[in-house]
């Protein structure tokens, strides 16, 4: 059902539609009115003929002298009569030197008991001459008017459309995230207009779902954060209070680690949602390069996978300095969370480009997926799901690029940072 | 003995923390809400003052600014359900002595307050001793029987974690957490913690590494014999 289609802009479209009937009207026109006038034009020709065969034959019988006029007319006895023949003929014609076409009438008629062939002839060049006249000069006529139109068309086209192109600009303009409504431009035809209504009546509505959905991640993760307080403190202080069974201490454990994990996963939302509404402004140069070999650091402390920083090379960039820092340590730690086998991880920073590397048994299936929230290729609990998101949020933030590829058994993952 | 003010209007939260700092002997007064928190700073002095920044009343960054008005020595850690960079620094442009993000494990909070006090009262020059450890805070060296032990910077962080946590039970995630901070999620397991505190344990010879000990299988103690 989803086929394809070719788009053509719209005043393009409605100047070939136009282009077109036109075309064809103006064509198909002038072929009617061509064999029109020469239907018209031989009726007159052959009345001509007619009255002028008439006008012999009255003379014959008033006892005039043998007809002759030719190529025009011609009188001939004959012995019997035949059926009249009405014809095309090309014949010598002195005055002009050379054979010309005539159109040739030829009837039998008995006068005084005298049978005749009366022929009488005229020249078809001439109505040919009147019937391209004619015709030339319709072409030449419409053909003008035509251009005319065509153009006068075109303009009260653009004219007409004007406002409706203009919003289209604004719309493909409009973001989610920017703070300010569409601004559309009003019009004085009412489908547009209505038109205007609609858009903006939705985009509104859209924006505020937008600002609520915003609003909402903010407030659980923040409003979160106290009740999770008060579990913690509680926690730790039966740890410390009355003496415990080892399992009843395992147990409060595994409940503080799960503590952990909703309290790294609305703090990651909470990044998310601010680097959404634009919250980190400030814009410094730094060295990604330098970045990552303090993660790697801060890593290889809790890391038994050791990371080989191989090549490195100054990648300056501008940007904010705490989110620099957040997307190379979560490039690094996604890297140590999903590397297999204890092998080491290998980060390269070279021509403005960092890739790192870990070790993996296949590719990943749903690439397309990675940077989607809460997205996990594998259901280890380790992660929150949101790292790759945040980075690809910081990537967008700065028109960076992130792109993923599997080679020789390692999940690699390069940052462009060239804009 | 601390006389400490926690400003917190979540009473379940004010509890367990004073119900934590009292068992080192501190006293802990309460105040639940902004006004009651305005009250108490004008009325007593504390060598201390928890204050929650969300107070139902009131903003407790007002009473940071009130206190700072005022020329108030009392040192103030901020504790905050929110996570963001401007508003801690905000806390600490207007004076505050270090900033928490809730939740917060209590023997986070109690290391917090000693450092605090620490610089605060002694300008960073006192002596921690526990028997025969001791520790410089200002060169950050660790002393058994008066002579100096080499650790590694975690080492001394996690020493000095355990002293000033003495007699608490410290699981291996708060211990994480405490060096690591954010990242200590990536640890798949924690043997990297035990590997820490073994060579702490040997650094600290005998004598000193006794103290350490092990609760309920998989967490730690720091306390005497």
């Amino acid at each position: 059902m989803n086929k394809k289609i070719k788009k053509i802009p719209l005043i393009q479209k409605t100047s070939k539609t136009f282009l077109w009937i036109g075309l064809v009207l103006m064509l198909g026109s002038t072929v009617v009115l061509y064999y029109y006038l020469r239907v018209v034009l031989q009726a007159e020709v052959e009345e001509e003929l007619r009255s002028t065969e008439s006008r012999i034959e009255k003379s014959i019988e008033e006892g005039g002298m043998d007809y002759q006029l030719p190529p025009v007319a011609e009188v001939v006895k004959v012995d019997k009569l035949d059926m009249e023949i009405l014809k095309d003929t090309l014949i010598y014609d002195p005055s002009q030197n050379e054979l010309e076409e005539f159109r040739e009438l030829s009837t039998f008629s008995s006068i005084n008991g005298q049978n005749y062939r009366i022929t009488v002839r005229a020249l078809v060049v001439e109505s040919e001459n009147i019937l391209l006249a004619v015709v030339l000069s319709y072409l030449a006529i419409i053909l003008v008017v035509f251009i005319f139109l065509f153009y006068l068309n075109k303009s009260r086209n653009q004219k007409v459309w004007h406002p409706f192109f203009r919003n289209l600009e604004q719309m493909k303009s409009f973001s989610l995230t920017s703070e300010t409504p569409i601004e559309l431009m009003d019009s004085d035809i009412l489908e547009f207009s209505e038109l205007n209504d609609e858009m903006t009546t939705l985009t509104n509505k859209v924006r505020a779902d937008y600002k609520n959905l915003k609003q909402y991640t903010e407030d659980v993760s923040h409003e979160m954060q106290t009740p999770l307080a008060i579990i913690q403190a509680k926690i730790e202080n039966v740890i410390n209070g009355e003496m415990l069974e080892d399992t009843q201490y395992e147990q409060l454990t595994s409940i503080q680690k799960d503590i952990q994990r909703l309290t790294q996963m609305t703090k990651r939302l909470t990044l998310l949602t601010k680097i959404e509404n634009n919250q980190f402004l400030k814009k410094e140069k730094l060295d990604i390069s330098r970045q990552l070999k303090k993660n790697i650091q801060d890593f290889s402390e809790i890391s038994t996978i050791s990371i080989d920083f191989e090549i490195c090379e100054s990648i300056w960039v501008d940007m904010d300095s705490f989110l620099a820092q957040v997307l190379c340590s979560n490039l690094i730690s996604n890297a140590i969370k999903y590397s297999t086998g204890h092998k080491n991880i290998l980060v390269n920073a070279q021509n403005g480009k960092v890739t790192i590397a870990n070790a993996g048994e296949k590719a990943i299936r749903h690439p397309e997926m990675l940077y989607s929230r809460f997205y996990r290729e594998s259901d280890g609990a380790k992660s929150t799901g949101l790292g790759l998101a945040i980075v690809k949020r910081i990537c967008d933030l700065y028109g960076f690029t992130i792109s993923y590829h599997f080679e020789a058994g390692m999940h690699h993952f390069t940052v462009s940072f060239i804009e | 003995m601390m006389k400490i003010l926690i400003a917190e209007d979540e009473i379940e939260l004010q509890n367990s923390i004073v119900t934590y700092l009292e068992r080192d002997g501190n006293v802990c007064e309460r105040a639940s809400d902004y006004y009651e928190a305005l009250y108490k700073i004008d009325l007593y002095e504390y060598d201390l003052l928890v204050l929650d920044i969300n107070l139902i009343t009131g903003n407790g960054l007002d009473i940071l600014r009130v206190l700072k008005r005022n020329k108030s020595q009392t040192p103030v850690i901020i504790i905050s359900a929110n996570n963001s960079l401007d508003d801690k620094l905000e806390g600490l442009d207007l004076g505050a002595d270090d900033y928490l993000t809730k939740p917060f494990h209590l023997a986070e909070l109690n290391s917090r307050i000693r450092a605090v006090l620490r610089r605060g009262k002694f300008g960073g020059m006192e002596r921690i001793e526990f028997n025969e450890i001791s520790i410089d805070t200002n060169s950050r060296t660790a002393y058994v029987d008066n002579s100096p032990i080499v650790l590694t910077r975690k080492e001394y962080d996690l020493l000095l974690f355990f002293i000033t946590n003495k007699g608490r039970v410290l699981s291996k995630e708060i211990i994480a957490e405490h060096l690591w901070g954010d990242h200590s999620d990536l640890a798949d397991n924690f043997d990297f913690i035990y590997v820490h505190i073994n060579n702490l344990r040997k650094k600290l010879t005998e004598t000193g590494g006794k103290y350490i000990k092990t609760a309920y299988g998989s967490g730690y103690k720091f306390m005497e014999d």
